[in-house]
């Protein structure tokens, strides 16, 4: 029963009661007290630790919406706009034309075995690049031998090359809905739809599923959560085959292994009375790194896939109103079951019109079986607007919005997707904050990298990739988005109890910063380096590049 | 190739309904059916399990992830199992747009696109349509559809102007039915050869035509399209245009898809047209 007590520059608890310390006791991997070395030396015999006096310790950071694939993409090549970093600390740089993206592909197939072996990239972004889409040709120029297909940071659109075409016998003659043609009838290179997508995959062998949801798969999703601070992270819709119950299980059972992960189940995936048995029964396999229990719905698609399910006046540009996953009869059928087995339900909401429908069934829901401190969550809520914010606290929901789609795609939002007004308004936190509903920021990775730092500074300035300012009302303070990647997302996570603040009894979760996030300027806190992590005690520290 | 059909339509127009109609019915062929939408698992078993098929509930398609796709995936698992089936029929969810769904079947080269069928609720789907969370989502299965089931009929106010508004909505041709009931000929095919062997609902009739002269291509198109009765035509014929390929003339409503079927090596070009009788008079050879 050895006690470590580690010193730093300044310790930021979110315990309002004790918001700064200099010193944090750690005992059993729980955190015994903050304060000063004074303060906490009645607790008796400790080991002192001056090895982050230099530091700024944070609670460890709670991604309350990101996805485990993120781990796996990094098993292949990254040929996006924006710089990222993998698993291992690499940094790879971001690609800001096709002609770009096309000489990494060749220099990348230049490592691979000469065996028609498939070349699979991920991450293009070619939503800032001006002029012609990318097509047969380009990727053509990388290999006319093995199988190419690069797919796009949405995750819904993939580019490919002849061979891809040759095996998958996609031709001018091929008239299915998604095989994008250029005005002459002949198939561009893009595929649009799952359908098209996905035999794609198959003619060239690809089970991508497979291969983003393995043991390595998961443990490159605790590492490249670890380098951004992150201690605790969802996996926010998963159909939890064995498979990759077993890759959890075997990943989180090492003490090495650097997150507390949280996989939400898919309730799309298998009805109700069954769904709800199978989370029970996950249940019992949960220990300190592998939490199940909670569920998520998905009911409209995205903004700017063009799907989001939009109240009137619907899409800016005059697109059509998007798809439902699943209908509004539905969505109140299966809330309800979750809802009476005593469930806290995540429920992705992109639309406001899904927003509403959300929140009603969550209202009927409610009125039908009574219950305290559900915390159902809209997940996205990107379109929700103050009155919408009203009923979720009312309703004692809790929302966690997609901050990082302001700078990511908020400029296509203002421009094409949603028009100026409610651009400026999209994933509210001002309102969120000032009403008082419980709210959490979040990247959603892999369509956005991890990174709750660089969260909080687009909940906090609000700019775009172009450097437009959107919507100045809705900015929040760096001290409420800290509390908002800490405890706020544990709280609608449910967890605030156990994690989230530097308090007596916690886990000892830490995410240990070299600079202090709230003395830097607001418009830097993207750049505070990340040193590493502490999880139940144990240090991790950030491979450097 | 494996005959492929959809079944779409909203929540309680009557899928399930007709799903179970088709396999109560579906004497000799051995069905296999995957439902895209647990809402509505409750499918008869034992009439599955009689006709040897197979009842797979499926997770929608999640557009939170869309990396996998478990229609597709199950469905090519179906595939490559050992036994064999004469047709595969999805029930698509309440929601879905079961013409996308179809699409598999032009992409797979073990499956013939067959139809797809869209259930609408003759007392509701006006109602339906007007509503603005789902009224898009209606229209736009309606809209896909090669064949219309217009079910409940009995249970509408007036059948005659829901049946008038539904034909302002779409081309395809307009099934009357009461709890589904409707011949299976005319929704899941002649049988798998498209030769006329089964007897179709006396409602309708089928008709083969032979041909020891190439076919211009045109002139049978214009035939078909021109028909509005015609349900259904299926069959193996030599255009002028190709006399040394089988194209397979395949069509479902008013949908018609032309596939290519190998050389030549039949004695003559045969089709078999399925409609309600007498309409078909009009309908002369070349
Ligand atoms: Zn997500
Ligand atoms: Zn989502």
């Amino acid at each position: 029963m050895s006690t470590i007590v580690y010193a730093a520059r300044r310790i930021v608890t979110m315990n309002p009661d004790n918001p700064f310390a200099t010193h944090v006791a750690v005992r059993d991997g729980r955190i015994l007290g903050a304060g000063t070395l004074e303060s906490l030396s009645g607790w008796g015999r400790f080991d002192l630790d001056e090895q982050f006096r230099d530091k700024v310790i944070l609670p460890g950071f709670v991604e309350g919406h990101s996805h485990a694939y993120e781990g796996g993409v990094w098993k292949f090549p990254y040929v996006g706009f924006f710089e990222r970093t993998s698993p291992d600390g690499k940094r790879s740089p971001g690609l800001k034309s096709i002609d770009e993206v096309v000489a990494a592909l060749q220099v990348y197939e230049k490592t691979m075995p000469k065996d028609g072996s498939t070349l699979f990239a991920w991450g293009f972004d070619p939503i800032y690049f001006t002029g012609r889409r990318m097509n047969l040709g380009d990727l053509d120029k990388v290999s006319t031998e093995r199988p190419v297909l690069v797919l796009h940071s949405n995750f819904h659109v993939l580019n490919v090359n002849t061979p891809v075409f040759a095996r998958a016998n996609i031709t001018r003659h091929t008239n299915v809905h998604g095989i994008v043609k250029d005005d002459k009838g002949e198939p561009t290179g893009e595929l649009q739809e799952n359908t098209a997508k996905y035999l794609a995959y198959k003619a060239v062998g690809i089970d991508l599923s497979g291969l983003l949801s393995d043991e390595p798969a998961t443990w490159g999703f605790a590492r490249v959560a670890q380098l951004a601070g992150v201690t605790t992270a969802t996996d926010l819709h998963n159909t939890l085959p064995d498979s990759t119950v077993l890759a959890y299980e075997k990943a989180t059972a090492s003490v090495d292994f650097p997150l507390r992960l949280l996989p939400a189940f898919a309730a799309l995936a298998m009805p109700p009375d069954d769904g709800i048995a199978r989370v029970r029964a996950l249940r019992k396999k949960n220990s300190e790194r592998l939490r199940y229990g909670l569920v998520k719905m998905v009911t409209d698609g995205s903004i700017q896939g063009l799907s989001a399910r939009m109240r009137w006046p619907g899409y800016y540009d005059g697109t059509p109103n998007g798809v439902w996953n699943v209908g509004p009869d539905e969505i109140d059928r299966i809330l309800l079951a979750y809802h009476r087995a005593g469930f806290q339900v995540h429920i992705h909401t992109n639309g406001d019109e899904a927003s509403e429908v959300a929140i009603e069934s969550v209202e009927r829901a409610l009125a039908t079986a009574p219950r305290w401190d559900h915390r159902h969550t809209l997940q996205h809520a990107q379109m929700a607007d103050a009155g919408q914010f009203r009923r979720m606290k009312a309703l004692g929901m809790c929302a966690n919005l997609f901050a990082n789609h302001i700078f990511y795609w908020g400029d296509v939002h203002y421009a094409r997707t949603m028009g100026p007004e409610r651009a400026e308004r999209m994933d509210a936190c001002g309102t969120a904050l000032g009403l008082g509903v419980p709210f959490a920021i979040h990247c959603d990775a892999p369509v956005t990298p991890i990174g709750p730092l660089f969260t909080a500074w687009c909940a906090v300035n609000r700019l775009t990739a172009s450097g437009r300012v959107l919507g100045t009302a809705e900015r929040i303070s760096v001290a409420d988005a800290l509390r908002a990647i800490t405890l706020g997302a544990a709280y609608t996570l449910k967890l605030d109890e156990e994690l989230g603040s530097i308090d007596v009894g916690k886990r000892a979760d830490f995410a240990i910063l070299d600079e202090d996030p709230l003395a830097v300027p607001p418009e830097k806190l993207k750049d505070v380096p990340v040193w590493g992590t502490m999880v139940g005690g144990r240090i991790f520290q950030a491979p450097r590049t | 190739m494996i005959p492929f059909t959809v079944i779409g339509g909203f929540l309680g127009a009557g899928k399930t309904t007709l799903l179970n109609r088709l396999l109560a019915g579906a004497a000799g062929r051995r069905f296999a059916v995957l439902v895209n939408d647990f809402g509505a698992l409750d499918i008869d078993g034992k009439l599955v399990a009689a006709h040897g098929g197979d009842t797979v509930a499926l997770a929608n398609g999640c557009l939170c992830c869309t990396i996998g796709d478990s229609l597709v995936e199950t469905l090519l698992e179906l595939l490559e199992r050992p036994e064999r089936f004469d047709h595969i029929v999805v029930e698509a969810s309440g929601v879905a747009d079961p013409a996308r769904i179809a699409d598999i079947a032009v992409l797979e080269p073990q499956l013939e696109r067959d139809g797809v069928i869209v259930v609408v609720d003759a007392a509701e789907v006006q109602e339906r349509a007007a509503d603005r969370r789902v009224g898009d989502t209606v229209l736009r299965q309606i809209k896909a559809a090669d064949l219309l089931v217009l079910n409940k009929i009995d249970l509408a106010d007036d059948p005659a102007a829901v049946h008038d508004w539904l034909s302002t909505q779409a081309a395809a041709p307009i099934l009357e039915a009461r709890q589904a009931d409707v011949p299976i000929d005319v929704l899941f095919g002649l049988d798998r050869y498209g030769v006329a062997g089964s007897k179709p609902d006396q409602a309708f009739r089928s008709w083969s035509y032979a041909w020891s002269e190439p076919v211009g291509r045109e002139a049978l198109m214009a035939m078909l399209s021109d028909t509005k009765d015609v349900l259904r035509a299926k069959g193996v014929v030599r255009f002028a245009d190709a006399p040394d390929r089988r194209s397979i003339v395949h069509m479902v409503g008013r949908r018609i898809d032309i596939g290519d079927g190998g050389p030549w090596t039949e004695e003559e070009s045969r089709l078999v047209l399925l409609g309600p009788k007498p309409v078909l008079g009009s309908l002369q050879r070349e």
